[in-house]
């Protein structure tokens, strides 16, 4: 019975998530794109000499969050920073890429220290909302995705210094993690051998059904920030 | 509050989710940045008066009928029915917000609170919850416009007295055409207030400046806006519009109001004339040479309020206090100022209602602003802003006096 859950979860469910997660985008930009718009400007003043650089630049570094709160600035900074190669990383588990390569580097990128950082961002977050006024101001949703996020965050962590640094007597290697994410995306889908046959399957399996549900939520909560943060931002300065 | 009136709200709120909505709703990450942005909240700590606290009661509406979660696990985001203690949490959150929209400054997503609240007051609109007072002055607007010619008469009778005042200021004696209206061919047509001094200063600018107006039948002020009505808003709008279409003006110049400089200027499309504030023209008329002030002639020292939504919501910054450093030997700036200044607690309609300890209370970020300068004279362009400040100024017992930057110019015209 485990072998069938494992299999589900490796196999099936990531086409599952994977499928929620373009149609519920692509779901939401429709409703947006139907939506109505607005007459006029609601834009705050100064809008800034060039409004989409402004907006750009308000997206990706968040000069607000850095006036009204400098250490929560870092630790924003530092999370999406950090999910950014973890996206990366990920890719190049998929097939190798010579443009990532441009800066030569093992897979997966960041010796470890991605997880790390996503993960102590993650505590912080969480820890955060234990906090009066952030406490008050925070539903159900916040803690469970910070959950999910830590949860995905700690056992891909594993995965990743376990077979760098060869902790615990961890045997999965890159080669196996390649093999299984390509065949995904060769639609020839199998767990390589090696994942199969590791004591450790049950850590894989399990970053990958809390990354799987993380997909599926992703278009449907509060996550979808950062897909249209810019076109928010562009309003302000529109 | 039976299943008819919670389907006909819910189809009300569907009818508003424009873009902006849609994405104020669903970006929130609940950050908490914004929490103590709002003169509100510092005045009164309440989560209800956060702006996050504030939008989050629009949201739990809002994922209850228009998100999955919300309908299958309404726990999961505090998904929240539409029902008589949500009308009331609409109410407190919708009129205790002035739509200063400085949270949205803050906000690392640029979430405007204001248009959040604008679904509040649209559902309070059709659960018949809105304030009496709005509902009655927007109501009286709307009546004006479809039958002014009714009131025409008695206003001209009004204007005639006005511009005997007007003549006093200008030291002539000759009253006639001092406030001028209906004129075709006029190059600006005017739009003033209720009160005299909003009428009788500017046009005593005007005189000076040697322009060529026309006065407006109809009052600046749009109480549908702050109502959140957007069909009257825009009825009370049009009002003006249209006189200003029939007289075939090139500039219309809004009195000192915000909201009514920016609804025009901002939120109802583009127009076949100019839209001015009166500040902008008066900078205007003295870069231009066309009215003269004492330079240095105000000696007390002298600090400046940006209204929001001349400022924030519409970007008039540095005409008033290029204005006010002609005028005044000690101009001193209240810290924050511009897009960050804080909101005097008099906007979005929150004048017209019965909450003066409210505002008192919740003006002490201004309060305390105000004080920092050391300043006696504190300067708006604003009538909100400046009855607010007199409630602050009297609240508080301040040692400050409160003036129009309209006024301070007429008193120090060469």
């Amino acid at each position: 019975m485990w072998d069938s859950i494992y299999f589900f979860i490796m196999v099936p469910m990531v086409y599952i998530a994977f499928a929620t997660l373009v149609i519920g985008i692509a779901f939401k930009f429709t409703i947006i794109f139907i939506s109505p718009t607005i007459k006029g400007t609601i834009a705050v003043f100064p809008k800034g000499s060039v409004p989409k650089l402004c907006a750009v630049r308000d997206s990706f570094f968040m000069p607000s969050a850095f006036m009204k709160d400098k250490p929560f600035w870092v630790v924003i900074i530092a999370f999406h920073a950090a999910f950014l190669l973890l996206i990366i990383g990920h890719l190049e588990l998929i097939r190798e890429f010579a443009v990532i390569q441009v800066i030569p580097h093992e897979v997966f990128l960041g010796a470890g220290w991605v997880g790390i950082v996503l993960i102590v961002t993650t505590i912080y977050f969480l820890f955060r909302r234990f906090k009066t006024p952030w406490r008050e101001i925070s539903v159900p949703e916040d803690f469970i995705i910070l959950l999910l996020l830590f949860l995905t965050f700690i056992f891909g962590s594993h995965m990743s210094l376990a077979s760098r640094y060869g902790i615990a007597g961890f045997d999965i290697q890159v080669s196996e993690y390649r093999e299984y994410l390509s065949s995904l995306f060769t639609t020839s889908p199998h767990v390589s051998r090696g994942i199969l046959a590791s004591p450790h399957y049950v850590i894989v399996a399990l970053h990958v059904f809390f990354a799987n549900l993380f997909m599926m939520m992703f278009p449907f909560s509060k996550m979808i920030h950062s897909v249209f943060m810019f076109a928010a931002q562009f309003i302000k300065r529109k | 509050m039976d299943i008819e009136k919670r389907k006909q709200l819910t189809a009300l709120m569907k009818t508003r989710l424009n873009r902006p909505m849609r994405y104020y709703l669903d970006l929130c990450t609940r950050c908490g940045l914004c929490y103590d942005t709002c003169h509100v909240y510092q005045g009164i700590p309440k989560k209800e008066y956060s702006p996050v606290g504030r939008a989050e009661v629009v949201r739990r509406i809002y994922k209850k009928y228009f998100r999955p979660s919300g309908r299958l696990i309404p726990s999961w985001g505090d998904a929240k029915v539409i029902d008589d203690n949500s009308m009331n949490e609409l109410l407190e959150a919708t009129f205790s917000c002035t739509g200063c929209r400085r949270c949205m400054v803050h906000c690392p997503f640029g979430i405007d609170t204001q248009h959040l609240m604008s679904m509040a007051k649209v559902l309070l609109i059709g659960n018949e919850t809105a304030p009496e007072e709005l509902v009655m002055l927007a109501d009286s607007s709307v009546e004006k416009g479809k039958s002014i010619d009714e009131f025409k008469d008695g206003y001209r009778e009004v204007i005639r007295d006005l511009e005997k005042e007007v003549a006093k200021h200008l030291g002539v004696t000759e009253t006639d055409g001092l406030i001028p209206m209906e004129k075709k061919g006029a190059d600006i047509l005017f739009v003033g207030l209720a009160g005299a001094h909003s009428i009788v200063h500017p046009a005593v600018i005007f005189n000076k400046a040697k322009a060529n107006w026309s006065l407006s039948f109809f009052e600046a002020v749009n109480f549908g806006a702050f109502l959140g009505d957007p069909e009257k808003m825009q009825f009370i709008a049009n009002r003006v519009v249209n006189e200003a279409k029939a007289l075939g003006v090139k500039e219309v110049v809004i009195v000192e109001c915000g909201t009514a400089y920016r609804i025009p200027k901002f939120l109802i499309g583009p127009l076949p004339f100019k839209v001015s504030s009166i500040v902008e023209v008066i900078h205007r008329y003295i870069r231009e040479g066309k009215i003269k002030v004492k330079e240095k002639s105000i000696a007390d020292a002298l600090t400046y309020h940006d209204p929001c939504q001349l400022g924030r919501n519409g970007g008039v910054y540095e005409e008033p206090r290029e204005i006010l450093n002609m005028l005044a030997t000690d101009y001193r700036e209240m810290t924050p100022n511009r897009e960050f200044n804080w909101c005097c607690g008099g906007g979005g309609g929150l004048q017209a209602l019965d909450n003066e300890q409210f505002r008192i209370k919740s003006s002490k970020p201004k309060r305390d602003q105000i004080v920092a300068t050391g300043a006696k004279i504190v300067v708006s362009a604003c009538e909100n802003c400046i009855s607010q400040l007199d409630t602050i100024k009297a609240g508080y017992g301040l040692d400050v006096s409160v003036k129009s930057l309209t006024e301070l110019v007429v008193e120090n015209l060469a």
